[in-house]
């Protein structure tokens, strides 16, 4: 049989990545097992010997072995060598690097031989991506991040309007212009970039990051381009994209002239940026880069802000991110930080560089199809954070926020996910928000939604009253209806300004309602937040050929959340009408 | 001693250690052609995690039980690595000592100690070679290599512990097999995966020199610690503020 045209493509593609690094890795195992009790999903499927690091990192071994290899050359039934033939045992490879490993590079931590097969599997990821083959949500942010510079396909104006409003909503709380964020500032001394899920679904982040330079008297500014400090290069695989990336942020950084670039909590921002980047842009960077986990901590030490760990009074536990932990060494910085802004942490076992994944790690997020397996392996993560006792995991990193709020909604654990940045905020003293009158505060946030009408659409009771309380609290005319038909009835009877919809919902699930929503010539220009407790629906919404939401929350949903992302919604499409 | 013996004690010893020398050197010559991939990295972590360190740290790591997980919760198949590799250098040294310093096997002691040595790996291969065939993930993940390569090691450490006396009163066969094996073992090594040892300076230093320059290595700045009773699953230990560091 004549090997697939792909196929030989990625046989030729490893030749050329092939370096000193990987083919010592390739060469060295020793099948010794030692790896497979460090890997989570090995953990949670004991009898599946799939998942073991080393029987994944062979599915590449054996493709070097066949080609590059003498043993393998001449008996390769002898040492395991085989070849990929064909598009479906590309395929199939394609199912083991992007669904059965997150690259969070445990398995490498525990190998006696030093063997990095998180190396391998992000660079059998990059062959196969070569020749088009990854998962849709792979193909989708690669597509966008190419594209729009960010991986969430986040507009420019969108951005630029979220930053905007963010420095809006800040000036009014501390009631000091100063407080305005500078964009496009040049000659600061820090230039801070963030994750575009910040932007698109979780804006009180930058305006608390604001806060914090703010009250430390920081000169900086966020860019108008260049400002997506992730990368989902080191996801798939591809150098070229992950060059591509990091050089935006670097020539922004350059031009702009900062001295530092910042970069928000993000793990695999982190090292992309900071570690990675510089790598697979072959850029040889002049500034100075660091986490804004380390200038949190600085600010304090210095002096800078001061905080009181009072005003946070839950108990906290920490999740080291991969990247941070076991790619970067960054652990020390965010406990220290952490015990100065919260009375109550409580260790995780096991921590640092011995971490469990998040299970949200490597991409899987956007990689829907592998949801129930990453669920499953997420028990192992489950059952870690359950033995804390703590009520809040901290973790500095966008892709675990996802992954752990994910995987506490579906073991049904009592616990919430946030970051440092908010804690810190949270408990920064500002001088100048105690001159903002008590009362004049309040009737304002009372008043968000005053006048507003917003309709709720979940089938579940619990939900629907929670989101309509929080939204009536602010002022709304609530309307709720429990399906879809309903819904579509009640906008076309009441035309409300906003609508919240649930995706998940019997008969006519949310999905079709927002396609008839936006087919509708009479409903096409709603103003539509979907809110769902299945983020690996968020896809099927998106790839719709119909104008996307205005708007997105996960479930479970924080009251502030909620507000701030529906009077976003409702401030910014009214500023484009 | 027979001429087959002597035959098999020296020449045919010394030809097959030429082989093997030859052939490492074209296999050494093969793999330093692969570029080393250049780190531009700006340095992470503390200033204390430098390369050199994380390449002393990741060197060392396989005589630091403690230092990896892997190791710290499977201290008997560490014990067992440990044992097995010490049968490998005392077999390997018994090749040298009975054609050439045949005299060291008078010196008291020599003879239990390296019987005790390759006895002990022998049983060792044993157990391991029921480990990768009797698990289903070691089974998995073995190829006709792994399993000959450990077969060929754990028949050889039974024909040393047997050779270790140097004697041909009940007859050469024991010596000559272990000789033959000897010499079968080094021109197989090359082309099998008991080369690791070859490689093991490469990819450790390697790794330790990135992650030194990440400060992942060594894990000095607050040991990865274990649960105290196992995790998941393992009770919290509540209001754990303080940082534990090996250094301050």
């Amino acid at each position: 049989m004549e090997r697939s045209y792909k196929a030989q493509k990625v046989i030729d593609r490893l030749g050329q990545k092939l370096n000193r690094q990987v083919v010592g890795s390739l060469v060295a195992c020793v099948h010794c097992g030692n790896c497979t009790d460090s890997c989570h999903y090995v953990l949670a499927n004991p009898d599946d010997p799939t998942y073991a690091p080393a029987w994944k990192g062979d599915r590449l071994r054996k493709i070097f072995k066949k080609h590059f290899d003498w043993t393998g050359r001449v008996v390769p039934w002898w040492v395991g060598a085989k070849s990929p033939e064909t598009d479906a045992d590309l395929e199939e490879l394609k199912d083991i690097v992007f669904g059965k490993c997150t690259n969070c590079r445990r398995c490498t931590m525990n190998c006696p031989m030093g063997v990095d097969f998180a190396t391998f599997n992000r660079l059998t990821r990059g062959l196969l991506v070569h020749v088009g083959i990854m998962p849709e949500g792979v193909a989708v942010v690669s597509k966008d991040q190419w594209e729009l510079g960010n991986q969430m396909g986040v507009l420019k104006e969108d951005y630029i309007d979220t930053v905007e409003w963010m420095s809006d909503e800040l000036v009014d709380e501390v009631g000091d212009d100063k407080a305005a964020i500078p964009i496009d500032k040049s000659d600061v001394e820090v230039m801070y970039t963030i994750n575009p899920r910040e932007a698109k679904y979780d804006p009180r982040t930058i305006s608390d990051a604001a806060k914090i330079f703010w009250a430390a008297g920081e000169s900086y500014t966020m860019p108008s381009e260049g400002w997506d400090m992730t990368n989902f290069g080191l996801f798939s695989g591809d150098d070229e994209l992950g060059g591509t990336v990091s050089r935006r942020v670097y020539e922004k950084a350059q031009a702009l002239r900062a001295k530092k670039v910042v970069i928000s909590e993000c793990g695999h921002g982190y090292r992309s940026t900071l570690c990675e980047g510089a790598n697979w842009a072959q850029f040889d960077v002049d500034f100075v880069m660091e986490s804004s986990v380390q200038t949190m901590l600085r600010y304090i030490k210095e002096g800078k802000i001061k905080v009181d760990k009072s005003l946070n009074i839950s108990s906290y536990t920490y999740h080291d991110s991969c990247n941070f932990a076991r790619s970067c060494g960054m652990t020390e910085e965010p406990r220290e930080l952490l015990n100065l802004v919260v009375s109550d942490f409580r260790e995780m076992y096991p921590n640092r560089a011995e971490n469990y994944c998040c299970t949200g790690g490597g991409g899987a997020m956007s990689m829907t199809e592998y949801t129930p397996q990453r669920l499953k392996s997420a028990r192992v993560k489950a059952d870690q954070l359950k033995a804390t006792g703590a009520k809040v995991v901290v973790t500095s990193c966008h892709n675990c926020v996802d992954g752990l709020t994910d995987l506490i909604k579906h073991y049904g654990l009592d616990m919430e996910v946030t970051q440092l940045v908010n804690l810190v905020a949270n408990s920064l003293l500002v001088e100048k928000a105690a001159e903002v009158p008590e009362a004049e505060h309040a009737v304002s946030t009372t008043l968000a939604f005053a006048g507003r009408t917003i309709l709720v659409v979940d089938d579940e009771a619990d939900a629907r009253r929670f989101i309509a309380t929080v939204l009536e609290d602010n002022g709304a005319t609530v309307l709720q209806a429990v399906d879809g038909d309903e819904a579509l009835q009640m906008m076309r009877d009441k035309k409300p300004d906003l609508v919240t919809l649930d995706l998940s919902m019997p008969g006519k699930d949310g999905g079709r309602v927002f396609e008839e929503i936006r087919n509708d010539s009479e409903l096409s220009g709603a103003r539509v937040c979907i809110i769902t407790g299945k983020p690996e629906l968020r896809r099927l919404i998106y790839e719709r050929p119909v104008r996307e939401p205005e708007g997105y929350i996960n479930k479970p949903i924080q009251e502030d959340v909620l507000v701030s992302n529906l009077r976003r919604i409702l401030e910014l499409t009214n500023k484009a009408a | 001693m027979s001429e087959q013996l002597h035959f098999a004690e020296h020449t045919l010893q010394e030809v097959a250690l030429g082989f093997m020398a030859l052939v490492y050197c074209i296999r050494i010559y093969w793999f330093t052609r692969f570029t080393a991939g250049k780190e531009r990295q700006p340095p992470t972590g503390p200033a204390s995690t430098t390369p050199r360190k994380g390449i002393l740290f990741s060197w060392g790591i396989i005589g630091m039980p403690w230092a990896m997980e892997s190791s710290r919760k499977n201290m008997f198949m560490w014990l067992q690595f440990v044992l097995f590799h010490m049968g490998v250098v005392a077999a390997i040294g018994l090749s040298f000592i009975i054609p050439y310093l045949p005299e060291v096997l008078a010196i008291a002691g020599v003879i239990p100690t390296l019987q005790v040595l390759t006895g002990t790996a022998c049983v060792i291969g044993v157990m391991r070679m029921i480990r990768r065939l009797g698990g289903k993930h070691m089974r998995a993940i073995s190829t006709p290599d792994d399993v000959f390569s450990l077969l060929l090691l754990t028949v050889w450490f039974a024909f040393a512990f047997q050779a270790v006396p140097n004697s041909t009163a009940n007859g050469e066969w024991q010596l000559m097999t272990y000789f033959w094996m000897t010499a079968f073992f080094l021109v197989y090594v090359p082309f099998s995966k008991i080369s690791h040892y070859l490689y093991y300076p490469f990819t450790r230093y390697y790794l330790g020199k990135s992650m030194g320059r990440r400060g992942v290595f060594p894990f000095e700045r607050g040991q990865p610690q274990a649960a105290p009773t196992g995790t998941p699953g393992a009770p919290a230990l509540a209001n754990v503020g303080a940082i534990q560091r090996v250094k301050a």
